[in-house]
């Protein structure tokens, strides 16, 4: 099902000179000011800036970014149909780029946060927040690729869903948690390190995440099994 | 194609199929560039493009207008004796959708041009570059300015029929109205400025974002432990380096109603609102410069 071909493609599209600062920007942003605030303060304040800062927004922005520079330009200038009119299954289309925007979001979302996590201390609650992290991240690029295929508003659209849905609705309301990919991975994280939240139920957490990114990376390929080209709107 | 006799007494009648000329008068550059900050006005909104582009402004719109609305709800139903949100501080609230529709919709007004290259056919008529970089940015911060004011309109309409003070109402209303006006020409420049440059619009949204919400939630971060740490100065001056956070500043210092983690007084006030001008000014320096260039290519 993995297309090498298309795989490169995407990845050299996600390292054009541009996207590959902006893409670096975030994970180094998040480090220098965890080790910043970690050498200027005692307590917990360093950690704190991940689930307030790092996790909630840094690792869904990098995802987005990851998953709408795999298909988004492409999408954007027309090129696609030379793509699609290739004999390739476009399950592989879709799988081949989601791993590509899945190992961008790993190395520069899900990475940095456990270096900041264990700068500011606590290794075990380092790798808990990792783990959230990963499956968060799996998760988040799969719904973003699904989201790419289908609509040029992808990023605003994506956006949109992290900070009103899960952030601003999310610190509102409690029940938001069941719908909450960020929370989800927290969940998963949480059995293994008791300090981190614990909202839903494990096997609804994992079953969920597990749901989404089957469904998500199935879902593009399905879009673009029925892909029709339309002018800017 | 013969040779054609040196006719002086015909000359030209071949050309002149009869069309009538136009003697009225012309507008010149006002004009032009009045109808391009309407247009540009009318597009930030979707309206005038297509139904789908009216979606995601309006969608936001109504978002932040739905808190307004429940505030005057509470107001009139319990008789409250005043609004549990100053004007400035319902913006300051709701600066998660006011960055969105600033990021989502900069890009309509700016990257659009330049990557159909429609700038040269902008850039034929008498108007010039540094006045098609000027309109548009007029545009959109009026188009930011009305998004602030319309739920900021509401509170006040409900307020004023809830019978509150009229004079501590109006008081508010114009603090922050002066306030959003600021704001809106430093949103404007910065997404502005970013989308000129960056012309695929997911990463123009992005960058957008990075600056208005990552970057304001950093500097926040900062300054809430600066000032944990009484560290107040330190806390002040990391103010300075988001547009949100110049906006609660100077609303602090001004007694709006919005607090910061440390109180903005003495020469920071006039830092701050320097430092928002000078912002305002780079911006509109670097989106002529932008704009001179691709119309020179």
């Amino acid at each position: 099902m993995i297309n090498t071909t298309i795989a490169k493609l995407a990845l050299q599209a996600l390292l054009g000179r541009r996207r590959f600062f902006l893409l670096l920007a975030f994970p180094v942003l998040l480090v220098a000011l965890v080790a910043l605030v970690t050498a200027l303060t005692d307590g917990d304040a360093a950690f704190d800036i991940l689930p307030g800062l790092g996790y909630p927004l840094v690792l869904p922005l990098v995802a987005i970014l990851a998953a709408s520079s795999v298909l988004g330009p492409e999408v954007d200038d027309g090129s696609i149909v030379y793509l699609l009119s290739k004999p390739v299954s476009r399950y592989g289309v879709a799988i081949s780029k989601w791993l590509v925007a899945l190992g961008a979001t790993l190395t520069a979302g899900a990475l940095p946060i456990l270096v900041a996590s264990l700068i500011a201390g606590d290794s075990d609650r380092a790798v808990g927040m990792f783990v959230g992290a990963i499956v968060a991240g799996t998760t988040y690029s799969a719904l973003f690729l699904a989201i790419s295929a289908v609509t040029r508003h992808a990023v605003i659209a994506s956006l949109m869903f992290v900070l009103i849905w899960e952030s601003l609705l999310g610190n509102l309301f409690t029940g938001v948690a069941w719908l909450s990919i960020g929370q989800w991975g927290l969940r998963v994280g949480h059995e293994i390190s008791d300090r981190l939240p614990d909202p839903a139920n494990l096997p609804y957490a994992v079953l969920a995440a597990l749901v989404v990114t089957l469904g998500g990376v199935w879902f593009a390929g399905d879009r673009l099994r029925s892909f029709s080209l339309r002018g800017e709107d | 194609m013969s040779e054609s006799a040196p006719d002086l007494g015909r000359s030209g009648v071949i050309h002149d199929l009869g069309y009538r000329h136009y003697s009225g008068v012309r507008e010149g550059t006002p004009a032009i560039a009045r109808t391009l900050f309407v247009t540009g006005l009318r597009h930030a909104y979707g309206l005038g493009r297509s139904g789908k582009s009216k979606v995601m402004p309006f969608l936001l719109l109504g978002m932040s207008l739905l808190p307004a609305a429940i505030v005057v709800g509470v107001v009139v139903l319990t008789g409250l004796g005043d609004l549990p949100v100053s004007y400035a501080d319902y913006t300051n609230q709701t600066q998660l959708l006011v960055s969105l529709f600033a990021a989502a919709q900069a890009p309509v007004l700016f990257s659009r041009d330049l990557r159909h290259r429609s700038i040269v056919l902008y850039l034929a008529r008498p108007l010039s570059a540094p006045m098609f970089a000027l309109m548009r940015w007029l545009s959109l911060s009026l188009a930011l300015l009305l998004f602030m004011l319309v739920p900021t309109l509401v509170l006040f309409l409900g307020a004023l029929l809830a019978e509150l003070d009229t004079g501590d109402q109006v008081a508010g209303l114009l603090k922050a109205l002066v306030l959003q006006v600021l704001l809106a020409t430093l949103v404007a420049g910065i997404t502005g400025l970013i989308s000129s440059v960056s012309l695929r619009r997911g990463f123009a949204v992005v960058g957008s974002v990075m600056v208005l919400i990552v970057l304001t939630g950093v500097v926040s971060v900062v300054q809430n432990i600066a000032a944990f740490e009484d560290a107040d100065s330190a806390s002040v001056a990391v103010g300075l380096f988001s547009p949100w956070s110049l906006f609660a500043g100077l609303a602090d210092a001004w007694d709006a109603g919005v607090n910061t983690p440390a109180p903005v007084d003495g020469a920071w006030v006039p830092a701050y609102a320097l430092v928002a001008v000078l912002l305002v000014a780079g911006c509109l320096l670097g989106l002529v410069a932008r704009f001179r260039k691709v119309g020179s290519r």
